[in-house]
């Protein structure tokens, strides 16, 4: 963004010798521009055909009736509105990244915006599959919108935080597309500008007629404020909105005040959780460590354990007030999710989201790739086990014991959410080979000022007090993709 | 005059030229070029721009309505000449008879939907039994026969009756015995018919037999008293009730009228009164009766002797020995001092029930209802039941008729004793041995399917006829539709085969009438079939002394008892909805719950939990029960608090083989049945194995206990007489109630209903009238399971427990208990409360669910989108999903999968599309057909005019419905009494259904 020097004490934003312009477009675009690997064939051959199984299961479904899942007259909800809010919740990490850390000037956002919106987006998708999929009726699903219509002129409840949630989710929808491509204007053009043939026009018409200019980039850079300014209430409005769901209701176990707060926080957390599990493994297979470095693992991380420890609390916080409160109602519901027949799912939940998630206080753990990937994966089965703790284990007994049942998921309930995670790989991998994965634009912004060749530059300029320039080194140590050796005689 | 004047239409006309006159000739003045057109110049010419807009105008139009799909055709035949009695839309209703009672049979279009009780019948005929209302299905079901089968092959009715009529002949000049087997026969004009066919045929004797015999009753009061009847129990003049296994609020001898007594000394009525009658119950299994006993004492079959002897001595002082064959059950025995005192302290207003068929227990029962002052009180000898009339010995005297060779023709009417007699297999081998095998089942079951002629009996809905379930009291039975298949009544059949000279049995039973019931009830035959019944008048109850020796029957049931105290004993009951197992094939009551078990679709051996524990089985293990005479089924093991230990108690009526579509399911328990002294006795002993295997019963409910909860509210008499308000949990303070959106207002009319906790027996009939009346699918034993049985209104059982003076609601404390036989049971009607503040509503996303301006909680199928919010926001659970298409699904083929019990859809409501939500509506059908009606007549509505199914159905009067609007109504009189509370009033859901408190007249330490 600017052209002055950046802190030495600061880490590197990208890491790397002989980093140019051109070497970041050449790293970036490899998938894009060239046939993909086996290792893409294998995960999109499994993503398909886990996409198919949804495609299997929801016809079924469809065609037969919901009673083909598990649900009965007591559990209205389970796994359908485990695995939307699940999805939304992932979907929460893009806008956070893009909008609010851009907003915030985090500039180490720019290496991993990219990847985490579109994640936001195939996430989001895969949320409405099951607003749809949950409803007896989804050829009727367009009744949920204000449409003008001749049934009498009917209109919707605006008193039902589902009508919310509709208009949550999909203004969330739209913005969050609307960013996406915006960024990815500047980035198309590049493609542009080195394909041929075929892919030139498609990518051309792509492109809106970016032409690199002064005036192009100033208007892009006022568009990616403004939107990020009106994402950044979404990001907190959706998860809140979604929370009401459930705290509007009556239901112990879902009627409480701390949702909002306590489901945004969660939705960062496993937001980030699966950013880190999808880039984790892009930036090995497509050798992106110089752009999403050791400091970007970290930093995510750090992230991971302030929201999972809000999260925790938020826990321990619902707890206190069931038993405050005095309402026997409401203390069987959580005394009931602690021992009762779920009490496995809510232990699941609490080693997952607020035992693990503590590890990443040692450094050691917190910058080893595998223990981040594991984890990040340990976050998201604790996450999906919150959503099924708050939605199955409040349903499933509440008020009257005469109507406290079980849920058990069947096969299908079981193949719909399998499935949908493979549509959502599917998208994703589609997405790493027809666009760059890596904000380019963005990154190379960074070169000059937040790189390490930047900032060794410095060093060997011997502008920078050693002591700082002591400490700037040892921070490198962290950074797999920093060998010492480059560096030995400095 | 000629008119000379000349018109003209133009100059050309008036001047008749040549070439005007010319053209003129044609039709069309000015020539079409048609030729010219069509000839090759004129096809191959230039469209004009106009004429290609003309015809894309024409084609495009008529495409478009050529592309107009028409809707599906249907054919519907409206009335040629329309019936003067049937108006379409507009129900006619009809009286008739079911089992002794007189009904009214709702009929629309002239087909039979839904059965009421008759009001006006006699014994406050206020609603109906379970059975009664389901009664109605079995009209449609398609597992019947279609018409006359004989030898295998479908005859005429002409070729049978010349088959049957010349095999009877020649019987006759044989001179082989005819036997005419029934169950008990109450109608008169029967009984004449069979007095008429065996007039023709002399060497003939009708047998009758009951699957549940009531033999010991009979012969114990012909040996008593000289008169063997069943007497008519008077209930309603009993301040304190004890009972030794008598189910007499539910399946013992006339449940419902025992109801209506028994629940008019303890409903909200008799509180206000200050009365409550007390009720102690020893029994084995535990039954609806048990359930609503004040005291409760588990014992085994082999103690009920023996405390009947030891009740017997403590009443009259004297020392019978035998009664310390229960010195084992110190509860019991403490106990049967204590109702003894009661017993005696209540002279006159005590009654003393045993529901056992053994000769020397009722005997022994009627010495001490004597020395109680009984006989002339409670208990009149001289207006009997007659609906059990059947007598053991002499059936089993049949049985060796047969095997000896001496029958040539056996007549079986509504009777299946290959199924239901305790040594079927000897019944079998004996029937095999009759050349005439004529059966007038309706259904090709267990015994007809033993028959060569299958005459179907027509449903009591398509028949005349005539009962007398009471001394006195007749009731008429007229048909509401043809026979839906092509059958014919068994007393037709009879009159054909006989030569009768009356043909035709509507003409029999009204000259039956007119010559022996109307003169004396001074009624004409048009009154009767207006009013269903005629009554000669009840007999002064005459007080009778009990004299005879009593040590001998003491010693004999002493033998009897140590008989069965050994291994495990086994009781045998009949189920709330199965009874003698006739009604297998009727859906609705195979998914009515058990009013105890909340269990559906099975029957099961019913353990107490701490005796299961000390056996090693656990709920739902399969065991071997092997009883003494070598009869073994395998069940699954049902948990029961309240049974005694080392018992086992099991459901007949289950395990029928030949019952129709749907009716094959549990495991026949007849076979553990013995024959005692005469009598067939419900008890065996077995021996127990466990299986290993598993088998989930289908509850529909499947957590018994209310954790303390302030859903169920309760009291003792005593402190109800302190305070009515005890145990409401009213606070000086009132309830706050707060609006958060605008206020509903209820102009007009506010619908509401109030039950009462302490009038619900718990029996269901409102559940099967429920669905009877909303066409709510029957979703089968699997989806049970599932937790989706679709029932708008279920009843809530709930046990809590004694320990001390402490009383044990949680479940985590229940485990805990060492003594889990002091059990107190409530049953709750649960059902949509139509909460003004209704949290479905809120929370609709499409407005499926809204409020109306009468109080009313509206379902708007149409608009429903499924997306189940409502259900999992209310916090009563009473909401409903269609999982399925169940109405209209092969795979949920439990009876509306064919056009006959389609037939039995209430056409005033809906049937619900899969995905859609649906629940208790207030049977806003009847609330809109009773306002218009009021709107016709120019009139407002009367209260009680309307009335809900399950209101309706209620013998018991527990449910009250009407406008809350109204301050005289019975309703609003009800939820100003003080013992009316709301459930869940404290999340402020403002419910429009009341509940008073249970009070239970427990002796206070």
């Amino acid at each position: 963004m600017s052209a002055h020097n950046e802190s030495i004490l600061r880490e590197p934003l990208i890491t790397g010798t002989n980093i140019t312009y051109s070497k970041i477009t050449d790293d970036v675009l490899v998938p894009v521009e060239n046939k993909p690997n086996m290792a893409w064939w294998i995960g999109f051959g499994i993503a398909l055909t886990l996409a198919l199984t949804w495609v299997v299961a929801i016809s079924y479904t469809f065609w037969v009736g919901l009673g083909v899942w598990g649900l009965n007259k007591t559990v209205g909800w389970a796994w359908d509105i485990t695995g939307f809010v699940w999805w939304v919740g992932i979907g929460h990490a893009g806008t956070l990244i893009s909008a609010v850390l851009l907003l915030f000037r985090q500039n180490w956002r720019n290496s991993i915006n990219r990847s985490a919106e579109a994640m936001t987006i195939f996430a989001v998708i895969c949320a409405a599959t099951y607003i749809i999929a949950h409803m007896g009726r989804p050829w009727l699903a367009y009744w949920v919108f204000p449409l003008p219509n001749q049934f009498g002129s009917l209109w919707v409840n605006f008193n039902s935080p589902l009508i919310w949630d509709v208009f949550a989710i999909s203004t969330y929808f739209s913005v969050s597309l609307v960013f996406w491509y915006t960024g990815l204007l500047p980035d198309i053009a590049t493609i542009r500008d080195r394909a041929s043939g075929f892919r030139r026009k498609v990518y051309s018409i792509l492109s809106f007629g970016w032409a690199g200019s002064v005036k192009n980039w100033q208007r892009f850079e006022s568009v990616s404020l403004i939107l990020a300014g009106i994402s950044t209430p979404l990001v907190l409005s959706v998860h809140t909105i979604v929370s009401m769901d459930f705290a509007t209701s009556l239901e112990p176990g879902w009627h409480t005040t701390i949702f909002p707060p306590y489901f945004v926080a969660g939705a960062i957390f496993s937001g980030f959780a699966m950013v880190q599990t999808l880039l984790l493994i892009a930036r090995k297979v497509m050798k992106w460590e110089n752009y999403i470095t050791m400091f970007h693992i970290e930093s995510m991380n750090i992230v991971i354990i302030v929201t999972g420890s809000i999260v925790g609390v938020a826990y321990l916080t619902e707890l206190f007030v069931a038993w405050y409160s005095g309402v026997e109602y409401e203390q069987y519901a959580f005394l009931n999710r602690i021992s009762g027949p779920y009490w496995w799912a809510y232990w699941s939940m609490m080693t997952c989201n607020v035992i693990s998630p503590q590890l990443f206080w040692f450094k050691k753990i917190r910058t080893s790739i595998w223990a981040s990937w594991v984890l990040s994966i340990v976050v998201n089965i604790g996450m999906w086990f919150e959503r099924f703790v708050i939605i199955v284990t409040s349903l499933h007994r509440d008020y009257l014991p005469s109507s406290w049942a079980m849920f058990y998921p069947t096969p299908i309930d079981i193949l719909l959410f399998v499935g949908s995670i493979g549509v959502f790989f599917t998208l994703f991998l589609l997405f790493l080979r027809v666009l760059p994965g890596i904000a380019m634009a963005e990154v190379k912004l960074l070169l000059k000022t937040s790189s390490d060749q930047a900032k060794q530059k410095l060093i060997r300029e011997g502008t920078i007090d050693a002591e700082q320039a002591e400490y700037y080194q040892q921070s490198l140590e962290k950074f797999d993709s920093v060998s010492k050796s480059d560096y030995a005689k400095t | 005059m000629k008119s000379n004047k000349k018109y003209w239409k133009g100059l050309e006309e008036l001047k008749s030229s040549s070439d005007f006159v010319e053209k003129n000739k044609n039709e069309f003045a000015e020539e079409i070029p048609l030729e010219d057109v069509l000839s090759e110049g004129g096809l191959n010419s230039v469209t004009p721009r106009r004429d290609f807009l003309k015809a894309l105008g024409f084609g495009l139009g008529a495409v478009s309505l050529a592309a107009c799909q028409t809707a599906p055709i249907r054919k519907s035949i409206p009335y040629l000449i329309k019936p003067e009695e049937i108006t379409p839309g507009v129900a006619n209703y009809y009286v008739s008879s079911f089992h002794g009672q007189s009904i009214l049979v709702k009929t629309r279009e002239g087909r039979p939907i839904k059965i009421e009780a008759n009001p006006a019948g006699l014994f406050e005929n206020t609603g109906t039994d379970a059975v009664t209302q389901a009664a109605v299905l079995d009209l449609y079901d398609v597992s019947k026969l279609k018409g006359p089968v004989l030898n295998k092959a479908e005859v005429t009715w002409d070729n049978m009756d010349l088959y049957v009529k010349g095999e009877l002949n020649k019987l006759q000049a044989s001179g082989k015995k005819i036997r005419l087997v029934s169950a008990t026969v109450t109608s008169p004009s029967t009984k004449a018919v069979i007095a008429d066919f065996i007039t023709q045929f002399p060497n003939t004797m009708h047998v009758q037999v009951d699957a549940v015999s009531y033999s010991g009753v009979l012969q114990a009061n012909a040996a008593s008293f000289g008169k063997a009847v069943l007497p008519r129990y008077r209930f309603d003049r009993a301040d304190v009730i004890v009972s030794v296994a008598a189910d007499f609020l539910g399946t013992w001898i006339a449940g419902e009228e025992y109801s209506r007594q028994y629940v008019g000394n303890r409903n909200s009525k008799s509180l206000k009164k200050g009365k409550m009658s007390r009720h102690i119950q020893f029994e084995t299994g535990m039954s609806m009766t048990g359930t609503n006993a004040d005291s409760r004492i588990p014992v085994k079959p082999s103690e009920q002797g023996p405390a009947i002897i030891a009740l017997y001595n403590e009443v009259t002082g004297s020392t019978l020995s035998g009664a310390e064959g229960l010195s084992a059950n110190a509860v019991a025995n403490t106990a049967i001092k204590l109702a003894a005192k009661e017993l005696v302290q209540a002279r006159g207003r005590a009654l003393v029930v045993c529901g056992s068929n053994d000769v020397s227990m009722q005997t022994l029962v009627n010495a001490i209802n004597s020395s109680l002052g009984s006989y002339g009180t409670t208990i009149d000898l001289d207006n009997p039941h007659l609906n059990y009339a059947g007598n053991d010995a002499v059936f089993a005297s049949f049985i060796s008729e047969m095997n000896r060779g001496e029958v040539g023709a056996v007549f079986l009417l509504n009777t299946n004793p290959a199924y239901s007699y305790f040594n079927a297999r000897a019944f079998t081998d004996a029937l095999s041995k009759v050349p005439l095998r004529v059966s007038f089942s309706d259904r090709e079951d267990e015994t007809a399917s033993l028959c060569n002629v299958l005459a179907p009996n027509s449903n009591f809905l398509e028949s005349w006829g005539d009962e007398s379930a009471v001394d006195g009291y007749y009731t008429v039975v007229q048909p509401t539709i043809n026979p839906v298949f092509n059958t014919r009544q068994a007393e037709q059949s009879l009159l054909a085969w006989s030569s009768n000279s009356q043909k035709n049995y509507y003409q029999y039973v009204k000259s039956y009438w007119e010559k022996n019931i109307l003169p004396t009830a001074g009624k004409s035959w048009k009154q009767l079939l207006q009013t269903g019944f005629a009554y000669t008048g009840e007999k002064p109850a005459g007080t009778y002394v009990f004299s005879a020796s009593l040590p001998a029957i003491a010693q004999t049931i002493v033998t009897q008892s140590k008989t069965l105290a050994k291994d495990i004993e086994i009781h045998l009951y009949q189920s709330m909805s199965m009874r003698d197992g006739r009604y297998a094939n009727n859906a609705f009551l195979q998914e009515l719950p058990d009013p105890v078990s909340k269990v559906t679709w099975d029957n099961y051996a019913a353990v107490a939990p701490k005796y299961a524990e000390e056996q090693g089985w656990s709920e739902f293990d399969k065991i071997e029960i092997k009883g003494a005479n070598g009869h073994s089924i395998t069940l699954p093991v049902l948990l029961q608090p309240g049974q005694a230990r080392g018992t086992i108690s099991i459901a007949v009526g289950y395990g029928r083989e030949k019952p129709g579509q749907i009716g094959k399911v549990g495991e026949n328990a007849y076979p553990f049945a013995t024959s005692t002294n005469g009598s067939i006795r419900f008890f065996n002993t077995a021996t127990v194995t466990k299986t290993g295997e598993k088998y989930e019963l289908a509850q529909t409910q499947t957590h018994h206990s209310y954790e303390g909860r302030d859903i169920v509210r309760e009291t003792s008499f005593a402190s109800y007489v302190k305070d009515p308000h005890s145990g409401t949990g009213k606070h000086a303070g009132g309830h706050h109630e707060y609006d958060l959106w605008p206020e509903h207002k209820k102009i007009g009319h506010n619908w509401v209903m109030a039950i009462d906790l302490n009038a619900c027996t718990g029996c269901g009939a409102c559940i099967v009238a429920c669905n009877v009346e909303n066409n709510i699918p029957v979703v089968g034993r699997d989806e049970v399971r599932n937790r989706r049985e679709m029932h708008w209104l279920r009843i809530d059982r709930y046990y809590s427990f004694k320990e001390g003076e402490k009383s044990v609601t949680e479940e985590k404390e229940i485990e805990k208990l060492e003594n889990m036989d002091d059990i107190s049971v409530v049953h709750q009607p649960m059902l949509c409360q139509h909460c003004d503040h209704a949290p479905c509503e809120t929370v609709c996303p499409v407005i499926a669910t809204m409020h109306s301006s009468d109080g009313l909680n509206h379902m708007a199928y149409n608009r429903c989108v499924g997306t189940r919010y409502c259900a999992n926001n209310c916090p009563y659970k009473v909401r409903r999903f269609n999982w399925f298409n169940y109405w209209n699904d092969s795979r949920f083929d439990n009876y509306l999968n064919n056009e006959f019990t389609q037939l039995l859809l209430n056409p005033d409501v809906t049937t619900r599309s899969r995905g859609v939500m649906e629940k208790c509506s207030m049977c806003i059908q009847r609330i809109q057909a009773g306002r218009l009606k009021a709107k016709l007549e120019k009139r407002p509505l009367v209260d009680g005019e309307i009335q809900m199914a399950c209101q309706q159905a209620c013998s018991a009067n527990a449910i009250i419905f009407g406008d809350l609007n109204d301050p005289n109504s019975a309703v609003s009189n009800e939820l100003r009494n003080e013992r009316t509370y709301y459930v869940l009033e404290e999340i402020n859901t403002q419910p429009g259904v009341g509940y008073q408190t249970k009070v239970r007249n427990v002796v206070e330490a």
